[in-house]
């Protein structure tokens, strides 16, 4: 990995990277690679995919939007870093 | 009864103490308390101590009792209790007041345990050692230079310097059994669906799972008949009504049990002290009247890769929700939302957690999907299917917990450490760590695994092994004495 694919990792993990951290974050992260380069040595023709290990199957109801209790709705507006009214409070989305 | 004295009963011992109104509730909640303000300074395994909210809990005895009632219970601080921090470690988190109860809580308190902590640990569960915690280091209580392990490393001390006989972890690759193995209690990892997640901030979610710290399997299957069961909260949860794990346990023994143990072989480097003890507890369990069959799982050996590429994967897709907008950390000075984003993550998360988010999105992208996060998926499937094969040979899988002993802090621990407690997160499977007797003067820890939803194996295999290891679960630790 080289720094330049690791800013571009940032950006997409939304993770800010400091020009400072680059050469550790690298040389952890080319060591981690190393790690998880032994499985290609092992054959997995033919072998499906697991997602994961249950064997459950989704239960389906109806699509119906139920409003929120005022205690429910008050209990997540208030861990908010920031609010205004009845909204998330955000800096502006798009550069004018 | 003396302090002391009621700080080394079991759980179980405890409640029935409490309800033929031996001991009062209130006692047993001050002797906790009292001991926690005293060792504290030394181990530092709580994250918060409620003393308030411990002493708040309702009183039970009499007829009401159930089998942990009054029981005090320290809980991994990635589990909401309602209206209390959960910080899950992390200044992401800091200011976090949990909005409800976990599953596991209101299972609890229905049962009326007290709920008495919060507990240390790694930073959103990431770490093997509890040094990644953003606010401080908890010490082994048998050598306080020592790590306690991790990541639920609070939840382990805190059970082994006897302040509770009972603490709630999460495990995702060994972050039970690890640090159980390292502090000399009984850590235990349920199968995969069997405890409902709902209220533990997750880490990868195909591996997660609740699980259990205690002094003794008896007081470890009771509490899991607790907070086993359906919760339609978290879909991956198996109906399973009315669990019974703790019965037959006082019966366990080795009798015609076949227990699968592993061939030597060149890429799990064991600690020479470990492979000793191993071959000796082998021997014991064989002494009394176990058939022990070798075996060997070839794809052991990329469990290390197998785990890191998934785990990581699915870590930078459930943490993308700390976004510093809903809840949360959220960055000073920014001008737009992307910088939001960006400085609050890159300002509120630790090193290690921002390492594995960005190996994780790095294994997702487009150009590397395919050679490791979909190659891993399928060597996950070739390990399931060889772990298939090796459990019809044997009832239960018999390894050491760990390869290697505690280090001291600041050490790194090899990739191949948690290899055989991964190996059951990976498979979906059980797993149980209990102490084996002390290396030097430190625990170590032998673990038994059995397929998926065969629990009551694993557990009966822990209990019958508990009664001949020689381990007495009611000595203080050295750093203690």
């Amino acid at each position: 990995m080289t720094g330049e694919e690791l800013k571009k990792l940032g950006i997409l993990a939304k993770i800010e990277i400091k020009d400072a951290e680059v050469e550790s974050y690298l040389k952890k992260l080319n060591s981690e690679i190393a790690i998880a380069n032994a499985i290609s040595e092992l054959d997995t023709n033919g072998i499906n995919p697991t997602t994961h290990v249950s064997e459950l199957r989704n239960v389906w109801r109806d699509d119906i939007v139920k409003p929120a209790s005022k205690e429910t709705f008050d209990e997540m507006m208030k861990v908010a870093p920031e609010t205004e009214g009845t909204f998330y409070k955000v800096e502006k989305i798009l550069e004018a | 009864m003396k302090d002391i004295d009621i700080l080394k009963l079991t759980a179980v011992e405890l409640s029935a103490k409490i309800c033929s109104g031996e001991i009062s509730n209130d006692k047993v909640t001050q002797t906790c308390l009292n001991h926690i303000k005293e060792v504290e300074p030394k181990i530092k395994a709580y994250q918060l101590v409620l003393e308030n909210g411990a002493l708040a809990q309702p009183k039970v005895s009499g007829e009401k009792c159930s089998s942990l009632a009054g029981v005090p219970i320290a809980i991994k601080d990635n589990i909401m209790i309602k209206n209390h921090p959960v910080t899950a470690c992390s200044k992401m988190l800091e200011n976090y007041i949990a909005p409800y109860n976990a599953t596991v809580i209101e299972k609890l308190k229905n049962a009326g345990t007290l709920l008495i902590g919060k507990t240390n640990m790694d930073e959103l569960a990431m770490g093997s050692s509890t040094e990644t915690s953003a606010f401080m280091r908890t010490n082994n209580p048998w050598d306080l230079s020592l790590i306690p392990g991790g990541s639920s490393g609070g939840s382990a001390a805190a059970v082994a310097a006897f302040t509770v006989p009972l603490a709630l972890g999460t495990d995702t690759g060994g972050s039970i059994r690890q640090p159980a193995a390292f502090c000399g209690v009984v850590g235990f990892k349920p199968s995969y669906g069997l405890v409902s997640r709902f209220g533990a901030v997750a880490l990868a979610s195909s591996l997660d799972q609740i699980g259990t710290f205690s002094r003794t399997v008896k007081d470890t299957a009771v509490l899991f008949d607790i907070i086993a069961g359906a919760d339609y909260k978290d879909p991956m949860c198996e109906p399973l009504e009315n669990p019974s794990f703790s019965q037959g346990l006082d019966e366990a023994n080795f009798k015609g049990l076949k227990v699968g143990v592993f061939k030597d072989v060149d890429y799990i480097k064991l600690d020479p002290e470990i492979k000793k003890a191993y071959k000796e507890n082998i021997q014991k369990i064989k002494d009394s009247g176990a058939e022990i069959v070798e075996l060997e799982i070839p794809s052991y050996q990329y469990i290390p890769a197998i785990y890191k590429i998934i785990m990581c994967a699915e870590a930078s897709a459930n943490l993308a929700k700390f976004d510093g907008i809903r809840y949360g950390y959220r960055a000073k000075n920014v001008r737009n939302l992307t910088e939001i984003f960006e400085k609050s993550r890159g300002e509120a998360l630790g090193r290690e957690v921002k390492e594995r988010i960005l190996f994780g999105t790095f294994v997702l992208s487009a150009k590397n999907y395919h050679n490791y996060f979909d190659k891993a998926q399928r060597a996950r499937t070739v390990l399931i299917n060889e772990t298939k094969e090796a459990f019809k040979k044997c009832n239960v899988l018999f390894t050491p917990t760990t390869t290697q002993m505690p280090t001291r802090s600041g050490a790194e621990l090899s990739e191949y450490c948690d290899v055989f407690s991964t190996a059951s997160n990976l498979t979906g499977a059980s797993g149980i760590s209990v102490p084996a007797g002390l290396l030097g003067g430190v625990p170590v820890g032998m673990h038994f695994s059995a397929p998926r939803l065969k629990d009551a194996d694993a557990l009966k295999a822990a209990a019958a092994f508990e009664k001949i290891s020689g381990w007495d679960s009611s000595k203080l630790p050295s750093a203690l004495g």
